[in-house]
């Protein structure tokens, strides 16, 4: 078998210009892989929960159907870039760091509301800790999204085409 | 569910993640190793969904069979949906995102494997 240039492992990857803005591209593009295992993960659990089993945490559930939304919301707007795109990953990282705070807070003070765990539970206990890192790791990278389409204007108009 | 099945792909999937890692540290796109481990990783997860689906036909009931149908669904397509956002990525990041898909694979499948060995009999 032919070997393929730079071997199995593939060809060297080209640095990132950076000049124009993309949410999904480069690290951001983890950033969206991640997001979109969370929306999976929670959409799942929380179609179930609420379908099944809604009667037994209705406020435990519906946080998690919440956290479904937000996640899957997340995952759109970063993947789709752009302005609108940027503004709609903000509102959605914004709301899911308070969130985890919240929640978070809450699920230690009075465990009795929380009788089965949410993704945001113990600050996202659960799932390593993503759950807490994850917005403000979102919040970071569309910070400096930001920067970047400011720096070039003009090339930002919309969700990128490619 | 079948424990040995479950081993055989959290072994590859730890491959794909050590691949993955691998080319982002190296500077690399992905290459044909991420792909047959991928493959092969998707292919042991299509056998092991047989073996489940397989299970339930014959009358085994995990408690929460709801929960267990919307995860063994999920992570027969995360391979596949890794694969497609990797191959579109021309910088090194994409190793990591197949990285990211094998991780989930691999806890998701032993939590699979904890919600099918709980029965009500």
């Amino acid at each position: 078998m032919a070997e393929a240039p730079g071997g199995a492992l593939g060809g060297p990857a080209p640095e990132p210009t950076d000049a124009t803005a993309d949410t999904a591209r480069g690290p951001g593009r983890v950033l969206v892989a991640i997001y979109g295992v969370f929306a999976l993960a929670a959409g799942a659990r929380a179609a179930v929960q609420l379908a099944v089993q809604f009667d037994e945490a209705p406020v435990a559930y519906l946080l998690s159907a919440l956290a479904a939304v937000v996640y899957v919301v997340a995952t759109i707007g970063l993947a789709r870039g752009g302005r609108s795109g940027r503004r709609t990953a903000l509102i959605a990282c914004s709301v899911e760091l308070a969130g985890v705070l919240v929640v978070g807070t809450l699920s230690l003070v009075d465990r009795a509301a929380f009788p089965d765990a949410t993704v945001w539970s113990g600050y996202g206990q659960g799932y390593g800790f993503i759950p807490l890192a994850l917005p403000v790791l979102g919040l970071l990278w569309l910070r400096h999204q930001s920067e970047v389409a400011d720096q070039a204007p003009g090339q930002d108009d919309g969700p990128a085409t490619s | 569910m079948s424990t040995p099945l479950v081993a055989a792909a959290t072994v590859v999937a730890v491959v794909l993640i050590v691949l993955g890692v691998l080319s982002t540290v190296l500077r690399r796109r992905t290459g044909i190793a991420h792909l047959a481990a991928a493959g092969l990783l998707e292919l042991l997860l299509v056998a092991q969904g047989v073996v489940a689906v397989v299970g339930i036909a014959g009358g085994h009931r995990p408690v929460e069979l709801a929960t267990f149908v919307a995860y063994l669904g999920s992570v027969v397509l995360l391979p596949v949906a890794g694969v497609l956002w990797a191959r579109s990525e021309p910088t090194r990041w994409a190793g990591t995102v197949l990285a990211v898909a094998a991780f989930a694979v691999a806890v998701m499948l032993w939590r699979l494997l904890d919600l099918w060995e709980v029965t009500r009999g």
